[in-house]
């Protein structure tokens, strides 16, 4: 197909143009901060080079931080996935009610994060909540828990949470992969007596390639950036324990009030991100046939 | 194959189970409980029949709070988010698309990755930015975020309904003498409806779920959003429970109205369109 420079870039201009303003500009606010050392906003700081930098890697806070966000990202993806798939998967069987429960499933993406809090806050709640009564109903547990009381308790809560409200989107996207293989390929395997587990990891799981490649990537950065549901639930605590980046940079910024530092984590993790997405689109990019 | 079939209804049942307990139960919750009395929403023994009726709490958060300024925002800002995300997006779209140009693939990429940027990341730099030139405290502060959040997404999936028009039908229109301003509003739009409708969606809810920036951004009362005036609520010591579930149902209603109408079509649109 021949070329169309100025026309395809007319096209595109006015969304590129405003989101590398929105993202460029503020990117360049922030490395300029990085290299002041300004407290509260507003105020002027003192040029001190790269000494944030410097500082920021001894921190136990960053790392802890840091490990906190790698867990959780491999957390939210483990749960994501079963979730996920167990959903598409049985959609995409035939049952009666089968359309209703395609449409609605993805209630808990469409609702607001806060509504998803408040949902999770009642019913995992320690005096009154249904998942402590049920518990103790059936025998596993003997009296109620608190659910965000202990480190790990919180931060395996959180990523459930999290996967709730996830999941049922990532399964309508791994539908419409499912969606996409021929049919035939099944029908054809049968006749070669495969089992339907079979079925899975050889012709399902390989044509999902193209699908699970975007969801590797978007996937992971969105749950990286996960902020409201781990703020409004358990501010980052108990003792630092569900503090992940996005947690950190928001403290250091607007509860401590220390603007470079936040601005200075905020370059580190994007560089980070930027890496991984490199990387990740360098070695995982599906082959277009086109 | 009788008895794999017997697995397999096994599985399906098991499955169907699970899902109805995780992902549907906890909303018929929190919508019975918000009809039920203060006692009865704490109380340590939970029945999953209702014991009680009351519209005590409806009546506070409707007549007795601020919840129709909140709404009010809210609409306002994701309206205008979504006009203006679908403006920009399907022109994108369209752009990428249908016309190969130098640098096609970079931009297509960076649209994944901008991903890697929003959320907290551009908070801190944002405010300033904003604060710079007298953006915060309006409703173009937060549209102006909620575009950049909602585009990329929007962007491939648009795309993938663009490739299911036949090629055919726009040439068809060039040789008629068309021009490409009329190509894309009388073909492209037309048939692409179903799929700018769910794209639509998607950009209605992003801006209407986004709490972080309406919560650093806006700091006067008249132009909180509803996600930041109910989690004042949810950090409350004393949680009044009734008052934040009737606000948390409230506060879904209108983006599950909007699901009743045409969320169908966002359901066949990213099942069938997205990743082709």
């Amino acid at each position: 197909m021949k070329k169309n420079n100025i026309e395809g870039w007319l096209f595109v201009s006015p969304l590129v143009i405003w989101i590398s303003l929105i993202i460029l500009v503020p990117i360049y606010i922030a490395f300029e901060l990085s290299l002041f050392n300004v407290k509260i906003i507003g105020t002027s700081g003192k040029f001190v080079g790269i000494d944030n930098y410097i500082k920021l890697f001894g921190k136990s806070k960053f790392l802890n931080a840091s490990l906190n966000s790698f867990y959780w990202i491999i957390g939210n993806a483990i749960c994501q996935t079963f979730f996920a798939f167990t959903i598409a998967l049985t959609i995409n069987y035939k049952f009666p009610g089968k359309k209703i429960m395609a449409n609605w499933i993805i209630l808990s993406f469409i609702i607001p994060t806060v509504v998803v809090v408040v949902i999770w806050k009642l019913m995992l709640s320690s005096s009154s909540g249904v998942i402590n009564s049920v518990l103790i109903d059936i025998g596993l547990l003997d009296e109620a828990t608190g659910f965000f009381s202990s480190p790990n308790k919180a931060f395996i809560s959180l990523v459930l949470i999290n996967s709730w409200r996830w999941s049922p989107f990532l399964a309508l996207i791994i539908l419409s992969g499912l969606n996409s293989i021929n049919r035939e390929m099944y029908d054809a395997s049968k006749v070669d007596g495969a089992n339907f587990v079979q079925q899975f990891l050889f012709i399902t799981f390989p044509n999902l390639k193209s699908v699970l490649f975007v969801l590797g990537l978007v996937g992971t950065l969105l749950s990286f950036n996960i902020f409201d549901i781990i703020w409004l639930i358990t501010k980052g605590g108990p003792s630092s324990a569900t503090t992940t980046l996005p947690l950190l940079i928001y403290e250091t910024a607007f509860t401590k009030f220390r603007i470079s530092q936040a601005a200075t984590l905020s370059i580190v993790t994007s560089f980070l991100l930027l890496l991984f997405s490199i990387i990740f689109i360098k070695s995982m990019a599906p082959k277009e046939d086109d | 194959m009788i008895k794999e079939n017997n697995i397999k209804l096994l599985f399906l049942s098991l499955s169907l189970l699970l899902i109805i307990l995780i992902f549907f139960f906890p909303f018929f919750w929190i919508i019975t409980s918000s009809f039920k009395s203060p006692e009865e929403i704490i109380a340590t023994s939970t029945t999953i029949i209702p014991r009680s009726f009351t519209l005590e709490h409806y009546n506070k958060i409707l007549f007795n709070s601020d919840f129709f300024i909140y709404l009010k925002n809210s609409l306002i800002v994701s309206f205008s988010s979504m006009v203006i995300s679908i403006i920009l997006s399907v022109s994108a779209a369209y752009g990428l698309h249908k016309l190969k140009f130098y640098g096609n693939k970079f931009v297509e990429y960076s649209l994944l990755v901008t991903y890697a940027f929003p959320g907290v990341i551009l908070l801190v730099p944002i405010y300033l930015l904003f604060a710079k030139v007298n953006l915060l405290n309006s409703y173009f502060a937060l549209i102006i975020v909620n575009v950049l959040f909602a585009t990329p997404f929007a962007v491939w999936m648009l795309k993938a309904f663009f490739k299911l028009i036949p090629n055919e039908i726009e040439e068809a229109a060039y040789i008629d003498g068309a021009s490409r301003y009329v190509v894309i509003s009388k073909i492209i739009v037309p048939l692409a409806a179903p799929g700018i409708a769910s794209v639509s969606i998607f950009c209605f809810i992003i801006s209407w779920t986004e709490y972080l920036f309406a919560s650093i951004l806006i700091s006067g009362d008249d132009l909180k959003t509803l996600p930041v005036g109910l989690a004042g609520i949810v950090g409350q010591y004393q949680i009044d429970w009734g008052f934040l579930l009737s606000g948390a149902v409230l506060a879904s209603l209108p983006v599950i109205l909007l699901f009743v109408f045409i969320g169908k079509y966002f359901v066949s649109g990213l099942t069938e369109g997205a990743v082709k």
